[in-house]
């Protein structure tokens, strides 16, 4: 299996119109329909004159599920918080492009599964689900849309139950259904698994996996964990001192087999960039 | 969890046993001849005068008008208070220009203005609603700035990203997040609710339950001043289980305040 596209320093420029210019798109089963391509162009960020984005260029093709890891402090959580306009870059530009077409209004949003659940403890999990939905249509049509994202989940059982009731993992997956609901065009995921324990993780890597292979959005993970991003996705950004360091392509098809040695040979050599091998 | 109705019954009398006994102990002890009945009354004696008083109308008048100026005091202090607080949890500004002058009176014992108070209104309705409101406005306000202030900054950044108006970003998050708060601030309002509204009728009034705690006094009728004393209790208990129970209904999220 070929898992060598490495570049150094890859797509220092990213062209001026990226979007012909067919980058990598080993993308989910049916072409993407609703992804949104994100292109960054010379990004800086400093916080308090302390510089955390040094010059970094990226694409993201619609629908490519990219993983984003490197050492604690690297930039990375930096780069997700500032693609989502979470903060407002120092120099640089970021630019979302919706599908073909798509009128502004109604373009597909884009979304954010945090570390925490960040679920609101006073609303019910099916009212918790429905923020996602916050300010389209009834609240009858949005409970009902709740609903259908907590099925994909598997949570359909606990539509009235309070948070507070529910297990750490079973929570993560209120949030993925929340983050789901609005069929996003990109759902960035912010070390969203990072709490859980390891026979969850998997559980959860699965179900994100199987409905990132079904909607077709751009998928963004910024993970310190080397295997789920080499088990999740195609493609993987390794930051160091707020530029991009390693770019890597990872062609193993899927479903993608756990302890499979051509992802644990591509998750060696990662690591071993990032333990300054 | 209680498991049968029997169990019920028993955790629902055991907060009631100890009252119980004090009221069986002090009747025999003013009986026996223990205690004069010149200083304590019997607890019968005492029910003979709520019975009077009752019969008369002197207990309902006074206690309509004594819960009138209470509620009427709590509104007006409890809501400037609530409604400052809110401004200067959600406003920089607004804190700025006026939390340092709250904090400034609220050193003062609103009590101490009893004076000044009777100077400027007198002994009227007036000086009872402006003492209650002063009192009540200090715990809803700090409770209120302290509830919003601790808002989970989390849940705020997540109803930005998901697209929450103001509106229902302070609807649906901050608000709700900043209940627990608000209510202990509702309970200490309460309680200075009647303390204050009490001292103020005892010191200068013409009606209430303080009022006529005092008269009784001047006649030497004791079982009406502790008639006084224990509806003050029983008032305070009803304020403090309707808080509860508005509690546990606003906050059924939340496993603390979840009925056992």
């Amino acid at each position: 299996m070929l898992l060598d596209a490495v570049r150094r320093e890859a797509l220092s420029d990213p062209g001026p119109e990226p979007r012909q210019s067919g980058g990598p798109t080993p993308s989910p089963a049916e072409p993407s329909a609703r992804g949104i391509a994100v292109t960054v162009r010379d990004l800086h960020k400093s916080f308090d004159g302390h510089a955390v984005i040094e010059g970094l260029n990226l694409f993201l093709p619609a629908g490519g599920f990219t993983a984003v890891v490197g050492r604690s402090g690297c930039g990375k959580s930096t780069l997700l918080r500032l693609i989502l306009g979470l903060e407002n870059p120092t120099g640089g530009r970021i630019d979302l492009e919706g599908p073909e077409g798509s009128p502004r209004r109604s373009e597909p949003p884009k979304r954010i599964m945090f570390q925490e659940p960040r679920l609101l403890p006073w609303a019910r999990v099916v009212d918790n689900v429905a923020v996602g939905l916050s300010g389209h249509g009834t609240r009858a049509e949005r409970r009902e849309r709740a609903r259908a994202a907590l099925a994909e989940v598997g949570l359909s059982d606990k539509a009235g139950h309070w948070p507070a009731t529910l297990s750490g993992g079973q929570r993560q997956r209120v949030a993925l259904a929340r983050a789901l609901v609005s069929r996003p065009g990109l759902l960035a995921l912010d070390e969203p698994l990072g709490a859980l324990d390891a026979l969850t993780r998997i559980g959860m890597q699965d179900l994100i996996e199987r409905i990132w292979r079904a909607q077709g959005f751009t998928a963004l993970l910024v993970t310190h964990d080397v295997a789920e991003a080499v088990a999740l996705a195609d493609r993987i950004l390794v930051v160091e001192a707020g530029r991009i360091a390693l770019d890597l392509r990872v062609d193993v098809p899927r479903p993608r087999r756990r302890g499979d040695p051509d992802l644990a040979r591509l998750e060696g050599r990662i690591l071993d960039h990032l333990l300054g091998g | 969890m209680p498991a049968s109705k029997r169990d019920r019954l028993r955790d629902a009398a055991i907060p009631w046993l100890l009252p119980a006994a004090i009221l069986v102990g002090w009747q025999a002890a003013v009986s026996t001849g223990l205690v004069s009945n010149r200083f304590m009354p019997a607890p019968l004696d005492v029910v003979r005068a709520g019975w009077e008083a009752g019969r008369t109308g002197e207990l309902w008048t006074n206690l309509g008008v004594s819960t009138l100026r209470a509620l009427a005091g709590f509104v007006v202090g409890g809501g400037i208070g609530f409604a400052l607080g809110l401004a200067n949890g959600l406003s920089r500004l607004s804190e700025r220009l006026t939390d340092t002058s709250v904090q400034m009176v609220r050193n003062v014992p609103h009590l101490s203005l009893i004076p000044l108070v009777i100077l400027w209104f007198g002994i009227g309705e007036a000086a009872k609603l402006f003492l209650v409101a002063l009192g009540v406005f200090f715990p809803i306000y700090a409770n209120t700035l302290h509830g919003i202030r601790s808002v989970d900054p989390g849940l705020v950044e997540m109803g930005r990203v998901y697209g929450m108006s103001r509106a229902e970003l302070f609807a649906r998050v901050v608000l709700p997040g900043a209940l627990p708060s608000i209510f202990v601030g509702l309970r200490y309002g309460l309680g200075i609710m009647w303390l204050t509204l009490i001292v103020a009728e005892t010191i200068s009034a013409s009606s209430g339950l303080g009022y006529m705690a005092m008269q009784a006094r001047e006649f030497m009728l004791v079982d009406v001043v502790v008639l006084a004393i224990l509806i003050y209790a029983a008032l305070g208990k009803l304020a403090d289980a309707l808080t509860r129970q508005l509690e546990r209904a606003c906050l059924a999220w939340n496993p603390a305040y979840r009925s056992a």
